[in-house]
């Protein structure tokens, strides 16, 4: 335990572990001490100086991010010397800041807005020509507009110590300062410099992949999961006119940090794809028809009682949820039971984020690779997902299809299979001979959680709302298990979870409550397989 | 300021009660010529490096260069100490501090060629782009400032035919404004490369500007 | 004596030997008692140099005054790291080069102070870092530190004592912010000048992280003859809270601009008219910037009040400072020559902290604009109130040292900004 420091923080007593800083202290009491510089994830050199708090028996104001608390210290962040600090700060800001709000993609997140806002000069005192750097295409997807910038140097320093790769520097002192890179050499062939343009207070370094696309304040945040990758890390989704707009990172100290690789960062677009398979569909020879879910559930059911009992073969995705492959595996031990194979993409190599430990874009390129081991589904095929599907093609019983896109087989799959069920968002080649065709959702229309590399259970929000007639994948599944072994059917992602808490020892005592919004680690005695 | 005659234009050599030659003010038999090793190790990194002489194309760090940046190297704790001193080796050489320069410095000291470059233009001495053959430096600051600075950057101005930063046709000359240089007692001071001039009025300039392209200076 | 000219009211310890270019060989240093200091200080064991050095009351001459035996004492006793001696040969405070003039004339008397503080503070390694435009200097230099260490002076068993000590002569690279002294570490370690915070102090973490010292050439120089003289020599000059001399940087509108040393304490006018041979063609005296641009500027009746010792120049609304001496007669403009000062302070500043990095070059763009005539009354009082923001909330000085002349001017000299305000007439000459 360690030692515990008291101090007064604007009138509330706090106790904090020895060595925590002012500025990390005031947090405990609700209170956000503004800043520019200081970031929790990086070293502090406090050069902003708009976080100086007053501190009884100093004779300067001091920077919170650096100083640490002291045993019956009174701070004081709000009194009329710290805020005539962070007014003179600000207005020393404003001097050289251009007024490109209107232009400018920050606006509506902007640190500067809000500060200038709440603390500010109501008249600006400036009245000389501002100095001038224009824009800067830094390379990668970031765009570097210098006069906005407030040199807070957090860019520099995560390059340097965070990717520690160090490609940006401050070039010039005084006033004459700015931000650049080694003439041409920009930020090209590095993997996490997205997360240079969070970090930015102001508008300074932008995302050109998001350049003049939506408005701050139009966007709705919703919680997610990455799943380009088995590390999980913890996103929001930013969404308008039901398409997502871009990926930040949301912070868990546990997964990511603060941090998002680029490659996870900017595949979303696939979020947005149209041409869904928006009602669920029955082949008849080369004819298809559309049917209600009701109908099409029990003509789906009647063809599987029809034929001669024998195992099932179905094709599971690493990328579909652990409520969507629990629901599966019910159905398929609902049915007479049989294997569910998988197949995954893995990269070469691991992108490690040096400076952040336990933090990588893996080889696994898949979000719940664990969730389908924990449940008895097997790897098959290459590297790049394709193959490992034969047995399955010219199986002649039943065989369904969960979330695999299937681009790599031919026409005649499932062609001799008495039952063949897709359930995805598109159709393909492969999906010609399929008897049913049911729409679900992806995973950013849905609820639902992920089971990542360390076997930490992650939730999802639902994002987007699912075109036509999808529906989530463990909602159709569990009513297809529940009509054929006469068990409950979940309502909901929650209950779908439940379920599979119930029959799988791996999950077993974990509720939603449980995961929250942080995550929970699975039962350690079950070993984990997989990258 | 008082009116003593002097013996060369530019120096402040017997002024006062003294009647010193400008080589033992300056201290040049004392010192003479530094080998281009570096001589012992400890002044090493302390050679003069703005010189007349420029190579923009020679090679960084052989023959004897390289000796001396191993020795530059032997005094401190860290490469990265030794930057400094190769940034000025390299300008010594080469006449500026180009992109190749900071990489190849970048790669003998295992750092970041943009790292090199942040260290590099925060100095005012590195010359970022190539300089006429003689930098004039002439110092405006306060002191100088009092004794009429300005009129001397105007006729060094004027007799180079150049504006303040650029250099003149014949490549031989760039004319800057300083801040002190440490001699106020002497104003006006300009340093040109290597050289402090002292106590310099305007209508010396002609003279210096002569004596340099004749010499061809250091 | 002091170069360039001497005066009868001088005390010379540092500047004894100015103007004598025999004073730089090793033998002739030698001759005339040199290394003497160095072999007492190690005869003397440690503890007895700092004490010796704190009795005597030396303050630190680069400006802050700090009182560096005092200083010395801060270095940990038991730490296990390499310690490290700084020495600051960065003068770049206008209107100040007596360091360019110590080192010059005298370079054995630095490296001696140097050796002492060294052993006493433990050190292994002394690094001098001299500016960059220094040239001339540091070859001087460079030549007596290698006639020093061929004699033995410097490196293993130093006088046969046992006690080894290497120094090293690093050149700046034209940065005025590489004097401050957490600036002057970076830019040793190869870094870009920038101050650093403190806490950690440089006794804690220094040079390369570790335990460090730093003191200036004129304070290592008077180490020396402390020395070998003790401490209560020392006292004998100055006053009793300044003792010691001070070598004045005296430039400006005088007849005999030069260095002159003289106890602390001594007084302003006599200084500028006996010492100095009064003012350049007998015009009257305006103001006077007693200690480096970086310090409130002093009108003509302050001037008959001020001592010059530490105490002295607060007392009359200034500081000491490193005790540069810029005067200025009635032909000056003093928009303009604030102008100057600000305009190198925007050129200088590192640009960390913000108030520092925007109000200097706004500062700089407001007085400018004041200069061209087309200054406002509201103009001055933004400057005060602008200035006032960027005093005690930045890591390093330079943010003060703006607000220094600007606010002195301002409340002294008012009526020459409203008069280029008002009519655009210039006071003085342009």
């Amino acid at each position: 335990m360690a030692d515990m420091v008291t101090l007064t923080i604007d009138g509330h007593e706090v106790s904090v572990p020895k060595g925590t800083t002012i500025l990390e202290a005031a947090k405990t009491v609700g209170t956000e001490v503004p800043h520019y510089c200081y970031h929790p994830g990086m070293s502090s050199p406090a050069m902003c100086r708009l976080c100086l708090v007053e501190v009884e028996g100093a004779p300067k104001p001091m920077p919170g991010c650096v100083t640490t608390v002291m045993e019956g210290q009174v701070v004081n962040t709000q009194s009329e010397q710290a805020k005539s600090n962070r007014q003179g700060v600000l207005e020393f800001y404003l001097v050289n800041h251009p007024l490109d709000c209107p232009i400018c993609d920050m606006s509506g997140e902007c640190n500067l807005q809000d500060y200038v806002h709440a603390e500010g000069r109501e008249q600006g005192r400036g009245r000389e020509p501002k100095r001038v750097f224009g824009r800067d295409d830094f390379g990668g997807d970031v765009l570097f507009y210098g006069d906005r910038c407030v040199m807070c140097t957090r860019c520099v320093r995560f390059m340097s110590e965070v990717e520690q790769d160090h490609r940006l520097t401050v070039v010039e002192r005084g006033n004459r300062s700015v931000i650049d890179t080694f003439f041409e050499e920009g930020l090209d062939g590095t993997d996490w410099h997205g997360n240079i343009v969070d970090i930015c207070p102001v508008g300074a370094l932008v995302s050109k992949d998001f350049l003049h696309k939506a408005r701050a304040w139009d966007l709705t945040h919703t919680p997610s999961i990455c799943t380009s990758c088995s590390q999980g890390c913890n996103i929001d989704l930013h969404t308008r006119d039901n398409l997502v707009q871009r990926i930040k990172p949301r912070e868990n100290l546990d997964v990511n940090g603060w941090w998002i690789c680029d490659h996870g960062r900017h595949n979303y677009e696939w979020m947005n794809r149209g041409n869904r398979i928006e009602a669920p569909l029955a082949r008849d020879g080369a004819s298809s028809r559309a049917l209600g879910w009701k109908d099409a559930l029990r003509g789906l059911l009647d063809r599987a009682d029809s034929l001669d009992a024998g195992s099932v073969k179905a094709v599971a995705s690493p990328q579909s949820s652990n409520e969507d492959l629990a629901a599966l595996k019910t159905l398929v031990d609902a049915l007479g039971g049989g294997d569910i194979v998988y197949r995954s993409a893995r990269a070469e190599d691991e992108i490690p984020l040096k400076g952040f430990p336990g933090l990588a874009r893996r080889q696994d390129l898949a979000a719940n690779t664990t969730g389908a081991n924990l449940m008895g589904m097997a790897r098959v095929g290459a590297d790049d997902a394709t193959g490992g599907l034969d047995g399955v093609a010219d199986y002649d019983g039943i065989v369904i299809v969960l979330g695999d896109g299937l681009d790599d087989q031919p026409e005649s799959f499932g062609q001799k299979a008495g039952l063949y069920v897709y359930l995805g968002t598109h159709e393909s080649a492969a999906t010609t001979a399929a008897d049913y065709v049911l729409p679900v959702g992806t995973h950013a229309e849905s609820e639902g959680t992920f089971t990542n590399r360390d076997g930490r259970v992650q939730r999802f929000q639902p994002a987007l709302e699912s075109p036509g007639m999808a529906r989530p994948a463990w909602l159709i599944l569990g009513a297809l298990a529940g009509e054929r072994s006469g068990g409950s059917v979940a309502r909901s992602a929650g209950d779908a979870f439940a379920a599979l808490a119930g029959s799988t020892p791996a999950f077993s005592g974990i509720s939603y409550d449980d995961v929250g919004s942080r995550g929970a680690v699975i039962n350690e005695s079950v070993s984990l397989t997989g990258d | 300021m008082s009116d003593i005659p002097f013996k060369n234009p530019g120096w402040a050599g017997n002024t006062g009660e003294f009647d010193l030659t400008e080589e033992q003010v300056r201290g040049d038999d004392f010192v003479g010529d530094r080998p281009k090793h570096g001589g012992h190790a400890s002044g090493a990194g302390t050679l003069p490096y703005m010189l007349a002489d420029k190579h923009p194309e020679a090679a960084l760090f052989e023959g004897e260069y390289q000796e001396r940046f191993e020795k530059i190297l032997t005094r401190y704790p860290t490469k990265q100490a030794a930057l400094l001193p190769a940034l000025g080796l390299a300008q010594e050489i080469r006449g500026h501090v180009s992109p190749e320069s900071m990489d190849r410095v970048a790669e003998l000291l295992d750092l970041s060629p943009a790292y090199v470059r942040g260290v590099t233009t925060f100095y005012t001495m590195y010359n970022k782009r190539p300089v006429g053959d003689h930098l004039v430096q002439v110092c405006t600051n306060i002191s100088c400032n009092l004794a009429g600075a300005d009129e001397v950057v105007d006729a060094f101005l004027r007799y180079t035919d150049t504006e303040l930063g650029e250099t003149s046709e014949d490549g031989k000359f760039t004319v800057i404004e300083a801040e002190c240089l440490a001699a106020c007692g002497f104003p006006t001071c300009v340093q040109i490369n290597s050289r402090y001039f002292e106590n310099v009025t305007p209508d010396q300039v002609p003279q210096i500007c002569e004596h340099l392209k004749s010499q061809g200076g250091e | 004596m002091a170069y360039p000219y001497v005066s009868d009211h001088e005390v010379q310890i540092v500047s004894k030997h100015f103007g004598d270019p025999k004073q730089r060989r090793v033998d002739t240093y030698v001759e005339r008692g040199g290394y003497q200091a160095l072999k007492k200080a190690f005869d003397m064991g440690p503890e007895q140099v700092i004490d010796v050095v704190k009795s005597s009351g030396l303050r630190g001459r680069g400006g802050a005054g700090f009182p560096t035996g005092v200083k010395w004492s801060f270095m940990p006793k038991e730490s296990g790291k390499p310690h490290y001696l700084l020495c600051n040969a960065d003068e770049s405070e206008p209107g100040t080069f007596k360091d360019r003039e110590l080192i010059r004339w005298d370079p054995h008397q630095l490296i001696e102070g140097c050796l002492i503080g060294a052993y006493a503070i433990g050190a292994q390694h002394v690094y001098i870092y001299c500016r960059g435009e220094f040239f001339e200097v540091n070859q001087i230099l460079a030549r007596a530190v290698e006639d020093a260490y061929a004699k033995g002076y410097i490196g293993k068993d130093i006088m046969g004592s046992g006690n080894d000590l290497e120094l090293t002569v690093h050149q700046g690279a034209g940065a005025y912010i590489c004097g401050e002294e957490t600036g002057l570490m970076n830019s040793l370690e190869g870094r870009r000048g920038q101050p650093r915070v403190k806490p950690p102090f440089p006794a804690a973490v220094g040079a390369f992280g570790m335990p460090s010292t730093i003191n200036n050439v004129e304070t290592l120089c008077a180490v020396t003859h402390i020395v070998d003289n003790g401490g209560e020599w020392y006292r004998q000059y100055g006053t009793e809270k300044s003792p010691g001399t001070k070598l004045f940087c005296v430039s400006g509108h005088v007849n005999k601009p030069g260095n002159y040393e003289l106890p602390l304490g001594f007084p302003l006018t006599q200084l500028i008219e006996e010492v100095c041979g009064g003012m350049r063609d007998g015009n009257a005296l305006k103001a006077v910037i007693p200690g480096g641009s970086s310090v409130p500027i002093i009108n003509a009746e302050e001037v008959s009040r001020c001592n010059l010792d530490y105490e002295g120049c607060v007392e009359v609304g200034t500081m000491l400072g490193c005790a540069s001496v810029i005067v200025m007669d009635e032909t000056t403009d003093v928009v303009k020559a604030v102008r100057r000062m600000v305009d190198f302070y925007a050129h200088e500043s590192c640009g960390q902290c913000t108030p520092c990095r925007e109000g200097s070059a706004w500062t700089a763009k407001i007085l400018r604009r004041i200069e061209d005539g087309r200054g406002t009354e509201e103009d001055l009082d933004t400057l005060m109130q602008m200035t006032q923001q960027m005093v005690g909330t930045t890591i390093c000085v330079l943010s003060d040292s703006v607000a220094a002349p600007v606010q002195s001017s301002i409340e002294k000299f008012r009526d020459e900004y409203l008069a280029l305000s008002r009519r655009g007439e210039r006071v003085g000459a342009a």
